[in-house]
């Protein structure tokens, strides 16, 4: 079943009718619709009448928009609340939630920002415990969005989940590990977006919302089938979520006249609009959607997603055509994504494990970006080597006869998926490979996800033309702190390793390489972002390793642990986030 | 007064946008455009040909694919 939220939120003035027309619409295919009403809106009596009017008729839910934070006795120059100082979200969030309680006599359940950070989300519980449900991030909005938008759009919230959590309440885009870690509240994402693209670029344009769907010129004028596919993908997830999916829509009506983001007529836009509602109408007439206001869910969501639920994500990318798949992992732990593609490297690594606090203002070191760091993003830094060294990525490397075949260049896709308690396997296609002299073979990759715990990189050797050929297998790890595509100062950081040259290195910049054999553990503790991260040969099986120090042209750390693999052998690896206090 | 209308004539540069990034050409009339940013400029007629031009990199886009065909993708 799909879990469905319609949110709408008033435009004044001249575009008032169009919100009218937008709620009729919902309304008209029978879809209720939480209304964000903005402080502005508070004081505009046809929009509150309206809003009452729409609640009693049709079951609407009338909810509080952070977004445009102004109206009488209240300016806030940046328009965005996250942005603001501790004192300074205090004093906004009073006026706005006070205007909101004269006018309907109690507090919003439900409140929606782009993004609200950890001291945002502590304020508006401490002023308004009854707020049950937040939109309260854009799902990968940063970097590119700030390059799409000619450098102009400052939402940096890239690192968290792309289905609703719980916000932690020292990090609100990393879902909370206990209760007692919990923000108190259910966040939902504002928009679902498309996760294979949202990874490759621009994730403003390729999400559930049909104009920001023509923005991304995905249509061809009024027909646009990557709407109705978008939803389904969603749906598909059904299959290893417990039966769970989850979607909502935030069109504003900006979107539904002539705006900057199109080149077509508004009637395009709405035509759009009214054939993505109506697909949802019919699924919901199938009793495959259930629309719900944003507190009904937030309720629905506490007693059926208990905190600390794993989910994963199965992409297939589908506008290229290009027959990719990219596999998402979350737990409290950790946020992973796998590119099957690159022969099953991990291109992005949030390590939740390390627990970052974090909140934005001016009176924070973390300014405007409030994204969760990474350990590996490929796409902001490099990921598989182009045209000088390779930068933040896994992969495994297969040597032979001096020959060494890097298994990010062979493609796979994702084979199959099994959801057990506490644990998730992800199994791809073997990975082909072929040497020089025609020794051939291949690689299957099996990731083992254990529940808040560590990640088990299997890798089977099959086929090998040569059966009595032995192969070095090299698990390969590169990684560096960062929240952009901008290196960040690594020093700090203390790499480690075992074996007969057993140590510990300082992060020096020298590029220094330590190799030890007889390692079965290799080490990196990077203090900035609370995190170790430990690379663990099951079995002790690997015969040696290597720790690497990086560069000022090459600024990442390196872990590897090689392994002398036969034929039909296995080998298994056990990579551990860990918070480094701990 | 309505904003909205502004933006009637308006169009983004298809050579920043193919880079990815929305840049709002200038009008200089005669259905004549500039970009800001870079040194393009065209008729609105080119223009409209080149965003069909960026749209050819997406060879499903009139595709519909249901929830069955994904599962087989
Ligand atoms: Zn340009």
């Amino acid at each position: 079943m799909m879990h469905l939220n319609l949110l709408h939120r008033p435009s004044p003035g001249p575009n008032y009718p169009l919100y009218r027309r937008q709620q009729e619409l919902a309304h008209g295919v029978g879809l209720k619709v939480t209304i964000f009403l903005h402080y502005q809106d508070l004081f505009d009596p046809a929009a509150v009448r309206d809003a009452l009017r729409d609640r009693e008729e049709f079951g609407d839910e009338i909810a509080l928009a952070f977004h445009s934070p102004r109206g009488p006795g209240l300016s806030v120059p940046n328009g965005m609340i996250w942005l603001l100082s501790d004192a300074k979200k205090r004093e906004v969030m009073q006026i706005i939630l006070s205007k909101f309680r004269e006018v309907f006599g109690r507090g919003p359940a439900s409140v929606g920002s782009y993004h609200l950070d950890a001291s945002c989300l502590r304020i508006l519980k401490e002023l308004a415990p009854e707020v049950e449900a937040v939109v309260g991030g854009c799902f990968e909005e940063g970097v590119r969005v700030f390059h799409g938008c000619n450098h102009s759009w400052y939402l940096f919230n890239e690192g968290m989940p792309w289905n609703p959590w719980y916000p932690s309440k020292t990090h609100a885009l990393r879902p909370a590990a206990s209760e007692e870690d919990a923000g108190g509240v259910v966040a939902v994402p504002h928009l679902l977006r498309d996760m294979s693209l949202a990874y490759e670029g621009r994730n403003d344009f390729w999400a559930s919302h049909p104009p920001n769907v023509i923005r991304g010129m995905g249509n061809d004028a009024s027909f646009c089938p990557y709407d109705l596919n978008l939803i389904d993908q969603f749906r598909m997830q059904e299959e290893w979520n417990g039966g769970y999916s989850y979607y909502n829509s935030f069109v504003s009506v900006p979107w539904l006249t002539w705006n900057h983001n199109s080149e077509y007529p508004p009637e395009v836009a709405w035509e759009l609009y009214t054939k993505f509602l109506d697909y949802l109408r019919s699924l919901k007439a199938q009793g495959q959607v259930e629309d719900m206001t944003l507190s009904e869910y937030a309720r629905w969501h506490k007693k059926n997603r208990p905190i600390g639920t794993s989910e994963v994500y199965l992409a297939k990318e589908m506008l290229y055509g290009s027959g990719k798949h990219y596999f998402w992992y979350i737990d409290a732990g950790r946020r992973v994504l796998i590119d099957p593609t690159q022969g099953g490297s991990i291109g992005d690594l949030r390590p939740y494990a390390g627990r970052l606090a974090l909140s934005t203002g001016p009176d924070t070191p973390n300014r405007e970006n409030g994204s969760y760091p990474f350990l590996i993003q490929s796409q902001h830094r490099t990921g598989n080597s182009h045209h000088s060294s390779d930068g933040a990525r896994t992969t495994l490397l297969l040597s032979h006869g001096g020959e060494v075949i890097d298994l990010a260049k062979i493609r796979t896709k994702v084979a199959g998926i099994e959801r057990q308690s506490g644990k998730t396997i992800m199994t791809l296609t073997p990975a082909e490979f072929a040497f020089s002299d025609g020794l051939k073979g291949s690689v299957v990759t099996r990731y083992h996800f254990i529940q808040d715990g560590a990640i088990g990189i299997e890798r089977t050797l099959a086929g090998l033309s040569d059966p009595t050929a032995e192969l070095t297998l090299t698990e390969y790890f590169k990684a560096a702190y960062g929240r952009t595509e901008y290196p960040e100062d690594l020093h700090g950081i203390r790499l480690g390793i075992d074996g007969a040259d057993a140590r510990e290195v300082d992060y020096d910049y020298s590029g220094d390489r330590h190799e030890s054999s007889g390692a079965t553990c290799v080490t990196a503790a990077v203090p900035q972002i609370k995190t170790r991260v430990e690379l663990v040969a099951e079995n002790g099986r690997a015969t040696s390793g290597a720790c690497q120090v990086g560069h000022l042209f090459s600024p990442y750390f390196t872990l590897s642990l090689n392994y002398s693999v036969k034929n039909e052998e296995r080998i298994v690896t056990w990579m551990t986030l860990s918070n480094l206090s701990s | 007064m309505d904003d909205s209308v502004q933006f009637k004539q308006l169009m983004r540069c298809p050579v920043c946008f193919s880079r990815d990034i929305d840049v709002l050409m200038i009008y200089a009339g005669n259905s004549a455009h500039y970009c800001p940013k870079c040194s393009f400029q065209g008729q609105e007629s080119e223009i409209r040909g080149m965003y069909r031009d960026i749209q050819k990199k997406f060879h499903w886009m009139t595709k519909r694919l249901t929830l069955e065909e994904q599962r087989r993708m």
